[in-house]
């Protein structure tokens, strides 16, 4: 049995495993193959390692699953809440704004005039923690800080939402093609990694240093709504009421969102003007 | 051809046929969801009870994993494989629940995979020790062979039974990576990247388990 180079069996049976996997290195790998070829006792534990594995591998076929009824029930929910459906989308996530309920894919325009409406803002991020989604802050600096203060007022620390990848920021001050590339990447990471829901905040920086010129975010804003209908998302954009060109409102806050909130009341919004129209009309407005 | 060529042969296409799937679930393909669910929903329905013992919580867990593959298809990238993904999300909502519950979970929190004090996989007293003079760490008390067709009596109903209540005995860590690689057969890296663990942890709490139940299970792995 046991010569001086040869791996005790006290050893080896800790490597096996590993040797199963694949995952020892060249040499161990061989000194294992040696030993089993001298020690019966070895080769039998190896032997009842492999016999237990393929018995764990049987246990779930054994279990006989009544699945007829269950399988129509999540056929059921494939059909009327896939986002594959061009019908209206059931409105089952709450906004976290005066009980109001929006469905995946949603873009809202929110506009807001008080202090109260804009807190209330960090109030749709915080249903989405409470929901374990990931938020996306997409916003200039002053409504950023804003917000996160709003969260802390609600119990929620920023750095640790960050530290736990639920809360993100986006830079605006970048292209609004490269903006709309990094929105979708965030969704599609944060529903990569498991995570059921996206909210995404926007105060965009509207004549903001660095930011994009005006006609750059309005086509943004218009290209926002197909692009994350189909993604388990829901964008809100706040239009500060007080502060903004009546420009900026109209074309970006009114023809860009299918719903609007105002006054803590959704809406869905007549004046949406579907993207292709909408950046036909800025191209000759521009002109 | 080598044998290499014909493993990414194959990897390619079965990538190719699991993004025909995921087009199909982009397109409302019922008869595609359908063959999802027959695949996956028994494996995730065991999953869902390692995180949360109540059946009737564990299967609504089930229930919205499946609501956000339903609805996170058209943003799902491929990075890993559907069913890796599929169990992630799985996990993930478990672990939402049990937060909610206060129950506590198998690899909660910051360094949960931390493997812990060693373990031997054969209790030490089955081998001689390390200053013997003739056979230094080997067998006093081998494993038995246990002759013809042990598979027979491994796969009897009694020894089911045991098998069963062995994994149930193991602690929670090392009881989910041996589910999820033995039990539903994915692979160590499948395991690790579901679980957001270290390959070489897993590989460890995965070489525990398996051990544990070998032990509880040698009375039917060796002869009469």
């Amino acid at each position: 049995m046991g010569s001086s180079t040869d791996i005790p069996c006290r050893e080896l049976v800790e490597l096996v495993t590993a040797y199963l996997d694949g995952a020892l290195s060249r040499s161990d790998h061989e000194r294992c193959e040696e030993h089993w070829r001298t020690c019966p006792g070895c080769r039998t534990y190896l032997a009842q390692m492999q016999l237990i594995v393929g018995s764990l591998g049987q246990l779930r076929h054994r279990e006989v699953e009544e699945n007829g009824a269950e399988r129509d029930r999540l056929l059921d929910l494939f059909r009327t809440r896939g986002l594959h459906s061009r019908g209206p989308r059931e409105r089952s996530v709450p906004l976290g704004i005066a009980g109001e309920l929006v469905a995946p894919g949603d873009h809202i325009g929110y506009f807001w005039e008080s202090e109260d409406e804009f807190d209330a803002a960090a109030g749709f991020l915080a249903a989405g923690v409470e929901r374990d989604e990931v938020c996306v802050l997409l916003g200039h600096d002053a409504a950023n800080g804003r917000v996160l203060a709003g969260l802390e007022r609600r119990g929620l620390a920023a750095d640790k939402l960050r530290q736990r990848d639920r809360l993100h920021t986006v830079s605006g001050q970048q292209p609004g093609d490269a903006l709309l590339g990094e929105i979708g990447d965030r969704i599609r990471t944060a529903v990569d990694g498991g995570v059921p829901m996206v909210r995404v905040l926007g105060n965009l920086g509207w004549e903001h240093p660095g930011w994009p010129a005006e006609g750059d975010i309005l086509r943004l804003e218009a290209r926002v709504t197909d692009a994350v209908r189909n993604l388990p998302s829901v964008v809100m954009c706040a239009y500060d009421v007080r502060g903004l060109s009546g420009r900026s409102l109209l074309l970006g806050g009114l023809e860009c969102h299918p719903l609007t909130l105002r006054r803590a009341a959704l809406r869905h919004n007549e004046h949406h003007v579907p993207a292709a129209q909408f950046l036909e009309a800025l191209a000759l407005d521009a002109a | 051809m080598s044998d290499g060529a014909n493993a990414s042969g194959a990897e390619e296409a079965a990538a190719h046929a699991e993004m025909r799937v995921i087009e199909a679930l982009r397109q409302g393909d019922e008869a595609a969801f359908s063959r999802l669910v027959d695949q996956h929903h028994a494996s995730l329905r065991r999953m869902a009870r390692l995180y949360v013992s109540n059946r009737a919580v564990a299967d609504e867990v089930v229930q919205d994993a499946w609501l956000g593959v339903i609805q996170g298809i058209w943003a799902f990238e491929g990075r890993s494989s559907l069913k890796t993904w599929i169990f992630r999300i799985l996990i993930n909502r478990a672990k939402t629940r049990a937060a909610r519950e206060e129950w506590t979970v198998p690899f909660a929190g910051f360094g949960a995979d931390d493997v812990g004090a060693p373990e031997a996989a054969v209790s030490l007293d089955r081998f001689w020790p390390a200053d013997h003079p003739t056979e230094p760490g080997h067998w006093t008390s081998p494993p038995r062979d246990f002759g013809a067709s042990p598979e027979h009596r491994l796969l009897g109903r009694e020894a089911g039974e045991q098998l069963q209540k062995a994994i149930d005995a193991l602690p929670a860590n090392q009881r989910l990576v041996l589910t999820l690689r033995d039990v539903e057969g994915c692979s160590t890296e499948e395991v690790c990247n579901t679980l957001g663990i270290q390959e070489t942890n897993g590989r460890v709490l995965l070489h525990r388990a398996r051990a544990k139940v070998r032990a509880a299970l040698e009375p039917y792995l060796e002869g009469e």
